[in-house]
C-alpha cells in the first residue's frame, strides 16, 4: 500500500513537473514539443481548422489559460479579436503580458508587409506587418530559438536538454530545408493569386509572385467588381494558380477558376489544417501543391 | 669587391628604407581617410539613433479608446405618448417605465459611449464606460481589476456591471438583440444590476472551467433593492463550461443576489442560465442562450414572488449575416395587482426575430420585429408590433468582448 502511494506520489510530481505550455496556433506548438521534449505538456488554443483571426475564446479555454507556465504566441495582431479577453479571464498572473510565462514569436520575426499607414478604412490591415510568418519553413529555426530561450529562462534546470533539443532540431531541419528547395527549384510556375494574405512569406521565400487577392480588402468578403477586375488580371497576366485556404468560402474561386481556367489549389495556413501530422508534413504539402 | 658589394648593399637599403617609409606614409593616407569616414558615418548614426522624442511625450501610454454610436429607426403601432405611459403588471406601473433606447417612432439616438481601456500597472488594468444619452451624461462602467494576484484569483472595484447571470454583464450593443429581456427590465431596469462595489473571483484548477464569484454592491438599484443606507446588496455566483467534441460548448451558471428593498426588507434572486454553442466554421455557428430568473420580495404589507426566462437562438449564417429568434416572458407573477382589476395580467409575453448584416466587425446593421404582449395601456392590455432598424458601430480601439 505504502509502495502504491509513494509511487503515485512519485507520478504526480513527475506529472506536474511538466511546463505547461499553451499555445495559440499548432505550428508553433509543434514546434514547442520539439524543443521542450517530455519537458513541456503543449497544450494548442486555436484549432487549425478555423480562421486563425477568429477563434471562439470559449470558457475552456480559460481554464487551460489558468494552468499554464507559458503561453506561446504568434502575435503581429492575428490574436487580437480573441487572446485578450481570455488572457484577462484567466486570472494566472504568469501570462500577462510582459510577465515571464509570456512570448510573443513575433518579436523575433523581419516581418514584411509593414504598412506606412493605418486605417481601418484599408479593411483588417495589421499594423505591424503581414502575422502569417508561419508558412515560411525558414522561420522555423527562429521560432525554434525564441522557444529555447523562454523554456531555459522558466526551467533552467534542464538547459543542457533544450539545447541539445534544439541542436538536433536545427540539424534535422537544415537536412530538410535542403531537400525542400531542391523541390522548389523543379518549380518554374511562379504566379499566383490568393483569398487572403495568407502566403506571401512562402511565396517571397521562394520567388513566387503574387497578383492580388479575391477578397478585396483584408476581411472584406468578396465583391462582383472586384472579382471580375481579378479574372481581367489573371487572363491579362496568364496566371494559373488559384490558393485558397481551408477556411474561406471557395465559391468565389471556383467562379473565378471556371471563368480563367485558372486551377484553385487549397493550401494550408498552419499545420494540421490539411491534416498535415507534422511540421515536415505541412511544408512539404505546401511544396506539392504549389509545385506540381 | 668587397667594398662594392657594401656599397650597392648600403644604397640598396636606404632605397628599400625609402620605399618602406612611402609605403608606411601610404598607409597612414589610407587609415586617416578610412577614420574620417567611421567617425562622418558614427555622427551620422549618432544623430538617428539618439532620442528625438519630445521631451515630456506620454503618447506610448495613452489608454485605448472606442466611440461607439447606437441609433435607431422605429416604426410601431402605438403613438410615442401612449407608448410612454406603458405598464407591466407587478413589475413597473404606469409612467415608471424608463426608456433610455429607442423610445420614439421614427429616428432615435440612443447613445455615443467612450469606451476605455489601459493597462495601469503591472498590478491592475482600468476600464470605463461613459455613456452619453442626448441630455446626459453617465459613467456606465468605471473600475480597475487586477492583473496579477496568486491562486487565481480577481478582485474588481469600483462601478460595473455584476457578472450575476448570463446577460447582466455585458453590454447593450454586445447583445444578440436590441431590447432588454423582459424579466432583466422588470427586475433591474435599463441598466441591469450595476452599481459600485468589489467583486472577488476564483478559477478553479481543473480541467473543466469552474469560476467562483462573490460581489458586495451597495444595492442602490430601487426595482429590487434600492435601501442604499449601507451597502446592501451581496451577489455570488458559480459558472462552468465543457466542451462536447470540437465545436459544441456548453456553458451553464447559477446566481443568487440578496439584497434589501426599498422596505427595508430582503429581497433574494435566484438565476440560473445555461448556453449552448455549435461551431459550424470559422464564421457560422448555432447559438441557443437562456435565463431563468426568480425573485422573492419581502415588503412590509406582502410576499411577492415572481419569475421570468428568455429563450434565444442564433444561427450566424457566415460574417455578414446572422438570424436570430427570441421568446421572452412572465412565468410567475404572485404580487399586488389589484390596481389592474379587470385586467388580464396573464400571459405576459413577446416575439422578437432579427436579421444582423455585419459588413465589417467593426459595424452592424440589425432589422428586427417585435410582438410585444407585455404591455398594458391606459388601463388595457395593448398588444404592440414594432419594425426596427438599428445601426451600431464602435470605432478605434475597441478590445474584443468576451465569450
Amino acid at each position: 500500500m505504502k509502495k502504491i502511494l509513494l509511487l503515485l506520489l512519485a507520478f504526480t510530481t513527475i506529472v506536474s513537473a511538466a511546463l505547461r505550455v499553451e499555445t495559440t496556433y499548432s505550428t508553433l506548438g509543434a514546434i514547442t514539443e520539439e524543443i521542450g521534449g517530455d519537458l513541456v505538456n503543449v497544450h494548442v488554443l486555436g484549432s487549425s481548422k478555423y480562421d486563425p483571426h477568429f477563434i471562439v475564446p470559449k470558457p475552456s479555454l480559460l481554464a487551460k489559460l489558468r494552468r499554464a507556465d507559458l503561453l506561446i504566441m504568434n502575435g503581429g495582431g492575428l490574436e487580437l479579436g480573441w487572446l485578450p479577453p481570455l488572457i484577462r479571464g484567466a486570472n494566472n498572473a504568469n501570462i500577462q503580458n510582459g510577465a515571464k510565462g509570456f512570448l510573443d514569436i513575433s518579436h523575433y520575426i523581419p516581418m514584411i508587409d509593414v504598412p506606412t499607414s493605418v486605417s481601418r478604412g484599408f479593411g483588417d490591415v495589421h499594423a505591424q506587418g503581414n502575422p502569417h510568418y508561419s508558412t515560411d519553413p525558414y522561420m522555423v529555426p527562429i521560432i525554434a530559438r525564441a522557444i529555447m530561450a523562454k523554456l531555459l529562462e522558466l526551467d533552467p534546470d534542464h538547459e543542457q536538454r533544450y539545447h541539445s533539443n534544439l541542436e538536433k532540431f536545427s540539424y534535422r531541419w537544415q537536412k530538410y530545408l535542403e531537400k525542400l528547395d531542391a523541390k522548389m527549384k523543379q518549380c518554374k510556375d511562379k504566379k499566383v493569386v490568393q483569398y487572403h494574405e495568407l502566403f506571401n512569406y512562402f511565396l517571397k521565400r521562394y520567388n513566387y509572385k503574387s497578383y492580388g487577392n479575391i477578397e478585396p480588402l483584408p476581411g472584406i468578403a468578396p465583391s462582383s467588381k472586384h472579382t471580375i477586375a481579378l479574372i481581367n488580371s489573371i487572363k491579362k497576366n496568364k496566371i494559373k494558380l488559384i490558393l485558397q485556404d481551408v477556411y474561406h468560402e471557395k465559391r468565389t474561386a471556383k467562379f473565378i477558376a471556371s471563368k480563367t481556367g485558372a486551377k484553385v489549389i487549397v493550401i494550408p495556413h498552419d499545420m494540421g489544417a490539411d491534416g498535415s501530422k507534422n511540421l515536415e508534413e505541412y511544408y512539404s504539402n505546401i511544396a506539392k501543391k504549389l509545385c506540381r | 669587391m668587397k667594398k662594392r658589394i657594401i656599397l650597392s648593399l648600403l644604397i640598396a637599403s636606404s632605397l628599400f628604407a625609402d620605399a618602406e617609409i612611402d609605403a608606411i606614409k601610404e598607409q597612414l593616407q589610407q587609415q586617416k581617410e578610412a577614420t574620417l569616414v567611421m567617425s562622418t558615418k558614427l555622427s551620422s548614426l549618432e544623430q538617428k539613433n539618439t532620442n528625438q522624442s519630445a521631451s515630456f511625450s506620454q503618447n506610448a501610454y495613452l489608454p485605448d479608446m472606442a466611440l461607439i454610436l447606437n441609433m435607431s429607426a422605429v416604426s410601431r403601432d402605438v403613438e410615442n405618448s401612449e407608448y410612454e405611459k406603458a405598464a407591466m403588471p407587478g413589475f413597473i406601473d404606469e409612467g415608471e417605465m424608463n426608456f433610455p433606447f429607442n423610445k420614439n417612432r421614427g429616428f432615435n439616438l440612443n447613445y455615443a459611449e467612450v469606451a476605455m481601456h489601459s493597462v495601469v500597472d503591472p498590478y491592475f488594468e482600468a476600464f470605463a464606460n461613459f455613456h452619453l444619452h442626448p441630455n446626459e451624461f453617465e459613467i456606465g462602467e468605471a473600475y480597475v481589476q487586477t492583473t496579477s494576484l496568486p491562486y487565481s484569483l480577481r478582485v474588481k472595484a469600483g462601478k460595473f456591471k455584476s457578472s450575476f447571470g448570463r446577460i447582466n454583464k455585458k453590454h447593450q450593443h454586445s447583445w444578440n438583440f436590441d431590447s432588454q429581456p423582459l424579466i432583466y427590465k422588470t427586475l433591474f431596469g435599463p441598466d441591469s444590476i450595476s452599481d459600485a462595489g468589489v467583486q472577488l473571483q476564483w478559477i478553479a484548477p481543473t480541467d473543466t472551467y469552474i469560476m467562483f464569484g462573490i460581489e458586495a454592491m451597495q444595492g442602490t438599484n430601487g426595482r429590487s433593492f434600492g435601501d442604499d443606507s449601507k451597502n446592501n446588496l451581496y451577489i455570488a455566483y458559480l459558472k462552468s463550461s465543457i466542451d462536447i467534441g470540437d465545436d459544441l460548448s456548453v456553458l451553464g451558471g447559477l446566481s443568487y443576489a440578496h439584497g434589501k428593498n426599498t422596505d427595508r426588507k430582503p429581497t433574494d434572486i435566484y438565476g440560473v442560465d445555461l448556453t449552448l454553442r455549435e461551431q459550424l466554421g470559422s464564421y457560422s455557428s448555432l447559438i441557443w442562450q437562456s435565463e431563468f430568473l426568480q425573485r422573492n420580495k419581502e415588503l412590509t404589507s406582502q410576499r411577492d414572488r415572481q419569475a421570468g426566462l428568455y429563450s434565444e437562438l442564433v444561427y450566424q449564417y457566415n460574417n455578414n449575416y446572422s438570424f436570430g429568434a427570441r421568446y421572452d416572458c412572465i412565468t410567475k407573477n404572485e404580487t399586488d395587482l389589484s390596481a389592474y382589476s379587470g385586467v388580464d395580467t396573464d400571459n405576459l409575453e413577446r416575439y422578437t426575430a432579427k436579421i444582423d448584416y455585419k459588413p465589417f466587425p467593426m459595424s452592424r446593421l440589425r432589422l428586427s420585429y417585435t410582438y410585444d404582449r407585455s404591455k398594458v395601456i391606459g388601463g388595457e392590455r395593448k398588444d404592440i408590433n414594432e419594425v426596427m432598424l438599428s445601426l451600431n458601430i464602435a470605432a478605434g480601439a475597441h478590445g474584443a468582448h468576451d465569450y
